[in-house]
């Protein structure tokens, strides 16, 4: 086990200041693909007595190509701890406690993971355990219909904060064709009409948990042999699926399109300010790009925050970009105006910053200190395995590899003055723009 | 064992006056938490956010020899920044970087922290963000949090604790840059500090900041002394109008055990079996959402733990010497908003008439000395609670629960239950967008069966009628009813 420590934490330390190249995920970790198509990632880290197991599924709302079941995804993560035949949920609670373990899962547009944290010598038990609610899981209709109004009162705890209605707004406006027209949480009719898909929810979980949809990583104080039999023991016997989702592609936005979004309860406007981008890239420079705009337009070093958020005070928050999409997604910049008058000053703000990069060229040392933004709070994050594994988990739900962050790092390193001029003129253009604003009722 | 190996490495420096908890290691990240015993529980009388302002100007503001941009233009490179948490007692400024960036990290950090720039243009940005998050972030855009806030207030109503942290919107207006830098001078002193770091720094390193921060004042603890809580005669039901989509309950009501009580990890057992946070595992949970799918889950307490629907882990550094006991109720559909209520209470009722079976209790002790070391997961956490339990005045966190729950008996747990927690006199906060209809509910008293969307066992029908008819029994005077806008104003 020294032996792995002392690995580990070389890695750490030389992710920052060792010679070309310069591999941000640096961990010792191995790949192993079992014959079924489940992929295992074993990462030993130097923190003690933890473990930390992560299960992916790459399974999200973008899947729910049907009408009607919109937010499935996610409610299925709920259904997920309904149990089996072996092991109904108090069971498995009893077991994940026995191991002191926290666990919890969840649901994005591509992503579906569950994951427990735990003492190590819970790691056979639980690996065991977890095997059987994704190969066997089993529940009553009785069950099934309760747990959908659990999805109904996330819904509505959700539904407190404008920022979460803004989104939907967002999506349902950028969005024709593709699934990430709708939310994570899926629409309210299909939340409401949840109780009814019994027949459906099996369909979904034969569809979607096998083994060549699901990732493993196991992170922390392991030993990478032990898991790989463990694995193999517990996983290796789950059948292949077949079904793949066709997910219908975005026709090309022809025009500009806003949205407004009457808030009932007293609140300062918001303001989302959306280009269409492409899908995630490691391999090209676009995504890269993206990124390094996002920072230098907006960040707490940009003209922009210094002379809104700063200076002229007019909004108390200026944020957001590219998000990591397996599909072509939006880049979106969000701002919270500190008056009414100001919102359409501040959208045409946003905008005008946007279009400054078609024309200008960043100085090379602002483009310096966002590569080594980015890289560092990178490494600020490692600082546990659970935060380990949580990157990986991400990582996995784009490319089923470490490795993609690797090449998106080195990708950033790569960039230029010149790529930034190139993505800007060719994404941030009228017609790929959707304006929502979001304000509460007028004062009396 | 790992855990106390390590332990025996702090070493308590006493240089100056000044305590460091110093956790040297191989990680080349370097943590930081700068920790003052003083808090909101200092705010002089109608001045009521001067803590938070105070240090949301330190940490978003500029220092003497640079404006805030500066500063930023500086931390962004290392993407580091300097943290704050203003709680009744402690206030944290909290931050790590990496060992390559260590000499400028700290540089800005000390500068922050001992030569502030008092700068009226950053002081109203700071301003308005303190009230946004007091007007917006709370109050109308977090209705659990609002509830949970608003119990507090309540229960310690005269109380130095009587106040939210971050103020009341009409005194964070008042505030002048006098009453903060006269804030700074009083309690941001020496007395009052611990330094905690923990990586791979350089030898001389903690000599260096105890010198540096020597600086500060030497001053006096800033303790002050906390009243005995009036007690409550009644039950108190508050429920906050608001436009809102459904229900959200806060019951509790203080109670004598903080982490330096004899009996704090007896009860923590019975917490963690009731009402565990955010997990799936709890009584509360299992008979309120997963048999019954009342909401998204239902969860108890026996320490302050803010934003809690926003993270798993407790942050450290919220010492106090008071506590309450809570019940958090995630938001439930208006029509089951008064079964929801009578099931909490019946549950709460269970807890304190029977407690827990002697296999809850050795399965709840069990889990609870192994899940305590992920609470140490991060160097920082562990950081911060090292710098607690000094606060609290006992041993290491760890060592000190996995030894204590070792010699923990059933019988312990059964009768902290009894001696610590109980069924009446409650405060309870509703947030509900129909607040006179739900008064109305709660004094008629009548039943309020369920109605399931699928069938449900015999033995939970038949608990569902003793809910459903469970008296409560209150009063018009009991039940009050305010507006939203009254609301930390």
């Amino acid at each position: 086990m020294r032996r792995l420590i002392t690995l580990a934490l070389l890695a750490a330390i030389n992710m920052l200041t060792a010679a070309e190249p310069r591999k941000i995920f640096d961990y010792p970790y191995q790949q192993h693909d079992f014959p079924n198509g489940l992929r295992l990632f074993t990462v030993p880290t130097d923190y003690p007595n933890i473990v930390a197991l992560y299960i992916v599924v790459n399974v999200g709302s973008r899947n729910e190509v049907e009408p009607g079941k919109s937010g499935f995804a996610h409610f299925f993560e709920h259904v997920m701890f309904r149990g089996t035949k072996k092991n109904p949920p108090q069971k498995w609670e009893a077991t994940m406690k026995a191991a002191g373990a926290a666990t919890n899962a969840f649901t994005s547009d591509d992503l579906t993971a569950y994951h427990a944290t735990f003492s190590k010598q819970g790691l056979a038990s639980i690996l065991e355990l977890e095997a059987d609610r994704f190969q066997n899981l089993e529940y009553s209709e009785s069950l099934f219909r309760t747990e959908a109004l659990a999805v109904n009162g996330e819904y509505n705890k959700n539904s407190a904060a404008p920022t979460s209605k803004l989104n939907e707004k967002m999506r349902e406006t950028a969005f024709d064709a593709h699934t990430y027209k709708h939310t994570t949480m899926g629409f309210l009719a299909d939340i409401k009409a949840m109780p009814d898909q019994f027949a459906y929810s099996r369909e979904f979980f034969d569809r979607f948990y096998r083994p060549e949809y699901t990732s493993i990583l196991v992170v922390g104080d392991i030993n990478p042999a032990e898991v790989k039999a463990l694995v193999e023991k517990h996983w290796g016997g789950w059948q292949r699926g077949k079904y793949t989702a066709a997910i219908p592609a975005e026709p090309a936005q022809k025009a500009e399109r806003k949205a407004q979004v009457d808030w009932q309860v007293p609140t300062l406007p918001w303001l989302a300010v959306a280009y269409k981008v492409p899908a995630y890239s490691d391999s090209d420079k676009e995504t890269a790009a993206l990124d390094l705009i996002s920072a230098l337009a907006f960040g707490p070093t940009s003209p922009a925050y210094q002379r809104l958020v700063l200076q002229e005070q007019k909004v108390d928050v200026l944020a957001g970009g590219a998000q990591q999409r397996v599909d072509p997604y939006l880049f979106t910049i969000y701002s919270r105006v500190k008056a009414e008058k100001d919102v359409d000053a501040i959208r045409e703000s946003i905008v005008s910053t946007l279009n400054g990069f078609k024309d200008t060229l960043i100085e090379a040392k602002k483009l310096d200190a966002v590569k080594n933004n980015l890289r560092y709070q990178f490494a600020l994050s490692m600082d546990n395995s659970e935060a380990i594994a949580d990157a990986l988990a991400r990582a996995v739900a784009l490319r089923r590899s470490p490795e993609t962050l690797n090449r998106l790092y080195a990708l950033y390193d790569q960039i230029t003055p010149e790529d930034l001029r190139n993505v800007a003129r060719k994404y941030f253009v009228e017609s790929g723009r959707t304006v929502v604003t979001l304000s509460g009722p007028k004062a009396k | 064992m790992k855990k106390l190996a390590l332990f025996s490495f702090l070493i308590s420096a006493t240089l100056p006056a000044i305590e460091v908890v110093a956790m040297p290691g191989q990680s080349p990240l370097i943590q930081f938490r700068f920790v003052f015993r003083a808090g909101a529980a200092n705010d002089p009388k109608g001045k009521e956010g001067t803590a938070a302002l105070t240090v949301g100007l330190i940490t978003g503001g500029g220092t003497k020899s640079m404006t805030y941009q500066q500063v930023l233009d500086a931390m962004y490179p290392m993407a580091s920044d300097l943290e704050r948490q203003v709680d009744k007692e402690m206030i944290v400024f909290s931050g790590s970087t990496h060992i390559d960036n260590l000499d400028a990290y700290y540089a800005l950090v000390r500068d922050a922290l001992l030569t502030p720039g008092w700068r009226e243009d950053d002081l109203k940005r700071v301003r308005d963000n303190l009230k946004n998050a007091v007007r917006l972030s709370l109050r109308e855009n977090n209705d659990e949090e609002l509830g949970k806030e608003l119990l507090y207030s309540l229960l310690y109503k005269g109380h130095p604790y009587g106040h939210l942290s971050l103020g009341n919107l009409s005194s964070i207006d008042a505030l002048t840059m006098a009453d903060l830098q006269a804030f700074y001078q009083t309690h941001l002193n020496q007395a009052n500090l611990t330094i905690g770091i923990a990586g791979k720094y350089p030898a001389g390193f903690v000599e260096r900041m105890t010198k540096d921060f020597a600086a500060l004042p030497k001053g006096k603890p800033s303790t002050v002394k906390l009243p005995e809580l009036a007690p409550l005669k009644t039950t108190q039901v508050t429920i906050v109008q608001k436009k809102t989509r459904a229900v959200a309950y806060s019951i509790g009501y203080p109670i004598d055990v903080t982490r330096s009580h004899p009996d704090f990890p007896a009860l923590l057992v019975a917490n963690t079996w009731f009402g565990p946070h955010r997990s799936s595992g709890g009584n509360l949970y299992q008979r309120m959402r997963e048999i019954r799918g009342l909401n998204y889950g239902d969860y108890s307490y026996i320490e302050y733990f803010p934003r809690g629907m926003f993270q798993f882990e407790p942050d450290p550094n919220l010492y106090r010497r008071g506590q309450i006991f809570q019940i958090w109720i995630r938001p439930v559909e208006p029509p089951t908003a008064h079964f929801a209520l009578r099931l909490a209470l019946f549950e709460l009722e269970r807890l304190i008439d029977k407690g827990l079976t002697e296999s809850d209790f050795e399965a709840t002790r069990d889990f609870l000395a192994l899940n305590v070391n992920l609470l140490m997961k991060t160097k920082s956490a562990e950081l911060g609670y090292a710098i607690d339990s000094k606060a609290y005045g006992i041993p290491e966190y760890t060592s000190y629960l996995q030894s204590a729950l070792k010699k923990l008996t059933h019988e312990d747990v059964q009768k902290a239950i009894r001696k610590h927690l109980r069924k009446d006199r409650l405060q309870i906060v509703a947030i509900s967008d129909n607040a006179e209809d739900l008064k109305k509910q709660f004094l008629a008293d009548a039943p309020s069966p369920m109605k399931y969307n699928a069938s449900k066992p015999g033995d939970i029908l038949e608990e569902d009628k003793l809910v459903s008819t469970k008296k409560l029994g209150w009063k018009p005077e009991q039940i009050t009813v305010v507006p939203v806008e009254s609301v930390f104003q």
